[in-house]
């Protein structure tokens, strides 16, 4: 009878209206347009505007040219910045010897913002890809590297020992126990590696398009610099910001969708 | 009520010392530095021999150094003095003739049931020799004995604490070392599962076989029926510092059973126990 009770009580409860999460962002959306239309000029941007903008930067091929670019940059990057950082952070956290050594050196340039070492890439490297490609490097190997340090050197020591008592070597030992410990961590690491890649990227691209004086090579970044320097498009501009926070999200749900699949043991990052 | 009732034949304190021992601690000390400054002395003067296919426990109160004594056999951890031998030859660090179940099991999180089993014989010296089918073989087997078969695909995180317990019991045995030394295997159990794998321990164990065919384990607990239960021996420790009060002959027959625990004697062993480390199992949970 409580059953008969209840069942017309969940009936009457107010299902959650599927839309309610989007009211919020279509009233902003609504007051900028508004707001634009009363006080703006011809380019003050709109939401109305950045649509067909983005609808023509989409039709002419721009807009997913510039993000094949920057995301073939982030990815060179990216590989290199982590085929460096995950082996110097389980040989820095399997051994103290070589973390006392290399640790103060890493923490000494965490600090210096990727940015910043745009003068010397671009003096070293030109104005292309190489020099993007070691912006990205560079930011992205910090996290990478400090993450895996953390992983490997916090494996349970229960573990480590059960490997000795079943008389492995420390090669195997670090092979099949402290590796697959780290690798959660290791996960973390490319998680945050990644989005500071994608972000350095357009500072990288902005920067590079910058001297040299824009073109269509020169990836999302580039096009963003362009229509604020030369052809002044605020909705173009505004499209290439959506564009980059949407595929960072992809790239971060693609990251940790893989991390799942190799880690089925691991909690759910 | 210091006076404990007294089954017949205990030697108390006899001899700990035997001929031509698997395990011989000799003067075992063992001090840890606590930053230089506080030293605790975990393990005092501790001697005592274990024979081949022997099955000793180590009973005592809680922090009397029963773990550093295993760790010690284990080589996981060097005496400060004293000497540590198997089968004559000097202990100077972990060996696959020496397996050891650890009291959280120390599972590997990222291998199945099967992953974990066969860890020892895929990447230890345990296996060599072993061609993958012979190594499948082995693994089947004892996953089988733990009663693990058709969980073969599971991870740790998806399994019972008897589960795991198991799964740790199979590792150790599938690597076949001579000496099996176990840290409060069955402490984190609730009672039941814990009687459960008790019997089947001493199945596994293998005392329906004779003594020769045996392995050598030592095993410990702060559960002093179950001491009694499995024991050929039992060692009595007390704290601060560690050190052996008594070893006790259990001489209950095997196989052992239910039956066991209903014998008068059995019930007499547990009192006489309890009554050696009553007063410092009291100061313990006090202070």
């Amino acid at each position: 009878m409580s059953a008969a009770a209840a069942s017309p009580a969940t009936g009457a409860a107010p299902r959650p209206w599927p839309w309610r999460g989007v009211l919020l962002p279509l009233a902003i959306l609504a007051v900028w347009q508004a707001l634009g239309m009363l006080g703006g000029n011809v380019r003050t941007p709109l939401p109305t505007r950045v649509v067909a903008a983005a609808r023509d930067l989409i039709a002419s091929g721009d807009l997913p040219w510039g993000i094949a670019q920057s995301l073939g940059r982030v990815f060179l990057g990216f590989a290199v910045a982590a085929l460096i950082a995950i082996p110097l952070g389980l040989a820095m956290g399997a051994f103290r010897s070589i973390e006392r050594n290399v640790d103060p050196l890493i923490e000494s340039f965490r600090p210096i913002a990727a940015i910043a070492i745009l003068p010397l890439a671009i003096l070293w490297l030109g104005t292309g890809t190489a020099a993007a490609v070691m912006i990205v490097a560079y930011a992205a190997f910090f996290p990478i590297v400090v993450n895996t340090v953390a992983g490997a050197g916090r494996v349970e020591p229960t573990l480590l020992r059960a490997a000795a008592t079943m008389g492995l070597s420390r090669f195997a030992t670090l092979r099949t126990v402290v590796i697959p410990a780290a690798l959660p961590a290791i996960g973390v690491g490319l998680r945050i590696g990644m989005g500071v890649a994608w972000t350095a990227i357009i500072a990288a691209e902005l920067a590079v398009g910058a001297k040299a004086g824009g073109g269509t090579t020169g990836g999302i970044g580039q096009m963003m610099f362009v229509f604020y320097a030369y052809s002044i498009e605020l909705n173009r501009i505004v499209v290439c910001m959506i564009a980059v926070g949407l595929v960072a999200l992809v790239l971060d749900r693609a990251i940790r969708l893989g991390m799942r699949l190799l880690m089925p043991w691991a909690p759910r990052p | 009520m210091k006076t404990a009732p007294r089954a017949d034949a205990l030697p108390d304190g006899a001899s700990t010392r035997i001929a031509a021992p698997k395990l011989r601690l000799e003067g075992v000390c063992k001090r840890f530095d606590v930053s230089g400054a506080h030293a605790t002395v975990a393990v005092a003067d501790f001697t005592l021999d274990i024979a081949g296919g022997e099955f000793l426990v180590i009973v005592g109160p809680s922090g009397c150094g029963k773990t550093t004594v295993l760790n010690v056999l284990a080589g996981l951890d060097a005496p400060t003095s004293g000497a540590v031998t198997i089968d004559g030859r000097a202990i100077r660090g972990p060996g696959p003739d020496r397996g050891v179940m650890f009291q959280d099991y120390a599972l590997f999180p990222w291998h199945t049931v099967w992953g974990n089993v066969e860890f020892g014989l895929r990447h230890g010296p345990a296996g060599a020799g072993l061609d993958a089918d012979a190594r499948r073989k082995r693994v089947a087997g004892y996953v089988d004995l733990v009663g693990l078969s058709g969980s073969e695909a599971k991870y740790p995180h998806q399994l019972s604490g008897g589960m795991r317990q198991r799964v740790a019991l199979a590792r150790l045995m599938a690597n076949e070392p001579d000496v099996l030394l176990m840290d409060e295997p069955l402490a984190a159990l609730d009672a039941q599962t814990r009687i459960i794998l008790q019997d089947e321990l001493l199945r596994i164990w293998g005392q329906d076989r004779p003594a020769a065919k045996r392995r050598t384990v030592v095993f410990i607990t702060h559960a002093i029926d179950e001491a009694v239960f499995l024991a050929d021996r039992v060692a009595v420790m007390t704290s601060h510092p560690g050190r052996i009060k008594a070893v006790i002959d259990v001489g209950l027959p095997r196989p052992r059973n239910d039956a066991t625990r209903a014998l008068p004697q059995f019930q007499a062993l547990t009192q006489h126990i309890w009554s050696l480390i009553r007063d410092e199992a009291y100061r313990a949970t006090v202070t």
